[in-house]
């Protein structure tokens, strides 16, 4: 008991030092405001000390905690604007919201001008005019909320909220990142209309540029024709909706055309961006890589929300860009997974790869050989053929008994095939794996005598349900007259923009690009309004929306149809 | 600025907080507990080794099973639950093989073997701790049989389930345990 005693005075001793901080607070000397904020920014999202070691912290009373196991940024999100998981409420942390009160009505304020006070709209009935939930935080409250979980309204915290055992430097870093973190809203957005802009690039074939811009651009449309009605609930809703009704935005929807090299795309980018800033791109139309507009919007922290794209750039920490699929990394992902997982493929069964050098071959071995190393296997041979190499029977008997291949991965379009009707022949046929994309999913190219060895992958919804799925998208392209240039294109975009008004809803008025990022984060998993694909999924960085690809193999006949030999998702 | 230096008091800090909260959780137990009756869902899970494994004999089997239900990419929930696993597995030290921990991924797309091997390293996981993911109508299967299931995952809740070997009940936990509490449900487990 003694003991007891004795520890609860130094914990009370411990806080007395904290008076150290006064109102506000002044940073170690020798790191300035910048460095501060990239030490502040490692411990939020990293919890990491600037020492390099982790931060340490209790959670649920009694649990000590490793900083790196579970930082502020998984429950407070990156932009600080908290978020809400089930039962538990995580209230925001950024410094705009800190450092004013927290009122018991929301979003709701007391009235300004004479105007707006005589307006009994604009007022809350004087019962509840009742004080604040808490005081707007200083650094030295916080500073204290950090250690103790006791806000400055004398409130205890859920214990969920980790108790951070931080010296007065490092506190002093961490304040100064919440003081900073999302304050000021991103351009784009004014106090009428939120500015987004989709990005068609290259040698797009017309038709599919058509399909994107009328399905974004109606809507876009359908949006504002709200807008006469939501603006005048904004300016005179009653109190109890003020937060909803004034974060209502007009939309704007620009076309930023790039045109030239894909050298020159950046800097057309730039100067597009210095013209007019967006809040965000959606969709977006490009011929090859969508790499120069993904680094584009990683380095000014622009959100990129479903770009029509084959050919993402698959990273494990980017954050900006949130692709439907890996596109053909995809593909070849499925491939590994399904010989691995569900084929059981022997550890030292040989696996060739033939190939020609382009972009779709390129993204098919890399997402094949960046599974198949995870699993230990070994590198698979590779055998590329040169722009005057021509496949014949004679040839692929020669890969089939000079390899002696237990799997053929044929990563090659439907002009590639012929001839290969002469493995069905041999003694051991391998497995043979082809690209339903490669193949632009047409499957007569593949012989009827070799579809029993043939496996596919699949990344799309199945044709049995293909039309069935696709119904709702024809049916609201027709209310509106916009005709079907390029379905699958189109029934994307009908997705994006039946998925915009609720990350935009999300946002409340807090208009901060993380914030809104994090809006697509928390969506409920969708296998409703996506027709192309059989569902996608969301979570906190989650950035690829679809996480599967069947394996099929086909029919025999004329008219070749799919069969999946695997589940949406390979485990 | 004052120049007090508070890093001499960190030492004394922890445990001081420690007994002050402890003493808030023996005055007054805080969570919400029942007793059920669960079978188990004749499912086969992956592991995040790949490997396949029976739910049924995996979860009746010869030790006591703690199991939660948790996804790789959740906010604030699971790494609580989870935090809770890995201290409570460094609580009992040697002995931490004599329990099985079970975790049950409820975004199943997501959690592949790669992605629940590096959460589990994440938590500092021995021997005995599986995080389980599967075909999705599998996970459904398993959520409804454990009245764990939610549309959304986002509308998830902390969930711990507790059974002792040849049990026909199971202890149900809807509230997020500190360590002594996950620790005082497991002896009371054992004493039955």
């Amino acid at each position: 008991m003694t003991m007891k005693l004795l520890l609860i005075t130094a914990a009370c001793f411990f806080l007395s030092a904290l008076p150290a901080f006064g109102e506000e607070i002044k940073l170690p000397a020798g790191v300035s405001d910048e460095e501060a904020l990239r030490l502040g920014e490692k411990m939020y999202r990293e919890g990491i000390l600037p020492s390099g070691e982790p931060m340490q912290a209790i959670v649920m009373g009694d649990i000590p905690v490793d900083g790196r196991m579970f930082t502020c940024d998984d429950c407070h999100q990156r932009s600080g604007l908290g978020s809400v998981e089930g039962t538990v409420i995580t209230w925001p942390t950024n410094g705009k919201e800190l450092y004013q009160p927290r009122r018991k009505t929301g979003a709701w304020r007391p009235p300004e001008g004479d105007a707006e006070k005589m307006n009994d709209r604009r007022n809350l009935p004087r019962y509840w005019q009742i004080e604040d939930a808490r005081p707007a935080y200083t650094d030295r409250s916080l500073a204290r909320v950090l250690l103790t979980g006791v806000d400055p309204a004398g409130r205890k915290l859920n214990p969920i909220m980790p108790l951070y055992l931080l010296g007065e430097e490092d506190m002093s870093i961490l304040v100064h990142y919440l003081k900073n973190l999302s304050v000021e809203p991103a351009p784009g957005v004014d106090d009428s209309t939120i500015r987004f802009a989709t990005v068609v690039a290259g040698n797009v074939a017309p038709e599919d540029r058509q399909a994107m811009l009328t399905t974004l651009q109606a809507h876009i449309d359908a949006h504002n024709s709200q807008s006469r009605h939501q603006e005048r609930r904004s300016a005179s809703g009653p109190f109890f909706k003020t937060e909803m009704y004034q974060a209502y935005r007009r939309l704007q929807l620009d076309v930023w055309e790039l045109h030239g090299p894909e050298e020159t795309w950046p800097a057309q980018l730039e100067n597009y961006y210095a013209q007019e800033p967006v809040f965000a791109l959606v969709g977006g139309l490009v011929a090859g890589s969508w790499r120069p507009v993904h680094e584009f919007c990683e380095q000014h922290k622009i959100p990129a929300i479903f770009p029509l794209t084959d050919f993402p750039v698959v990273a494990e920490s980017d954050w900006y860009t949130l692709y439907f699929s890996k596109g053909l990394y995809q593909s070849g992902e499925a491939a590994a997974r399904f010989l691995h997982a569900h084929e059981r493929l022997a550890d030292d069964a040989p696996v060739v790869v033939v190939f020609r050098e382009n972009t779709e071959s390129a993204a098919l071995r890399r997402g094949f050989a960046e599974s198949w190393r995870r699993f230990a296997r070994p590198e698979p041979r590779y055998v590329s053929l040169g722009p005057d190499d021509r496949t014949t029977g004679e040839f692929w008997l020669d890969i089939a008994r000079s390899h002696r291949p237990a799997v053929l991965l044929l990563w090659l379009g439907a002009e590639d095939l012929g001839g290969m009707d002469s493995l069905s022949g041999e003694e051991a046929v391998p497995k043979i794996f082809l690209s339903s994309e490669m193949l632009n999913y047409s499957f007569n190219s593949v012989p009827g005598n070799i579809r029993e060895f043939a496996y596919l992958t699949y990344p799309r919804s199945l044709p049995e349900t293909w039309d069935k799925r696709m119904l709702p998208v024809t049916r609201w392209l027709q209310a509106r007259d916009i005709p079907v240039t390029n379905l699958e294109i189109q029934a994307k975009m009908y997705f994006l923009g039946w998925m915009l008004p609720g990350a935009i809803g999300y946002m409340r008025s807090e208009f901060f690009r993380d914030y809104f990022l994090e809006g697509f984060d928390m969506m409920t998993d969708q296998d409703y309004a996506i027709a192309v694909y059989p569902r996608l999924t969301f979570g906190a960085g989650q950035r690829y929306a679809s996480k599967g690809c069947y394996i099929v193999r086909l029919t025999g006949g004329p008219d070749p149809r799919p069969v999946p030999l695997s589940d949406w998702v390979i485990h | 600025m004052r120049t007090i230096r508070y890093s001499f008091f960190l030492p004394f800090f922890l445990p001081a907080l420690f007994f002050l909260l402890a003493g808030q959780v023996e005055a007054a137990p805080k969570y919400k507990r029942s007793v059920e009756k669960y079978t188990v869902p004749d499912v086969t899970l992956v592991n995040q080794d790949g490997e396949r494994v029976p739910l049924r004999s995996l979860l009746e089997g010869d030790k006591p099973v703690i199991l939660d239900f948790i996804y790789g990419t959740c906010t604030t929930i699971c790494p609580v639950l989870s935090i809770g696993f890995s201290h409570f597995q460094k609580q009992l030290g040697a002995d931490a093989g004599n329990v099985r921990l079970v975790s049950i991924s409820i975004d199943p797309d997501n959690d592949t073997p790669q992605v629940m091997k590096e959460y589990l390293a994440r938590y500092n996981a021995r021997e005995g701790w599986d995080f389980l993911s599967g075909k999705r109508e599998d996970v459904i299967q398993v959520m409804k049989a454990f009245d764990a299931y939610v549309v959304n995952k986002m509308n998830h809740f902390p969930l711990t389930i507790l059974h002792a070997p040849g049990s026909k009940h199971w202890i149900r936990i809807t509230e997020l345990l500190g360590s002594s509490d996950l620790m005082r449900e497991y002896e009371l487990l054992l004493k039955k």
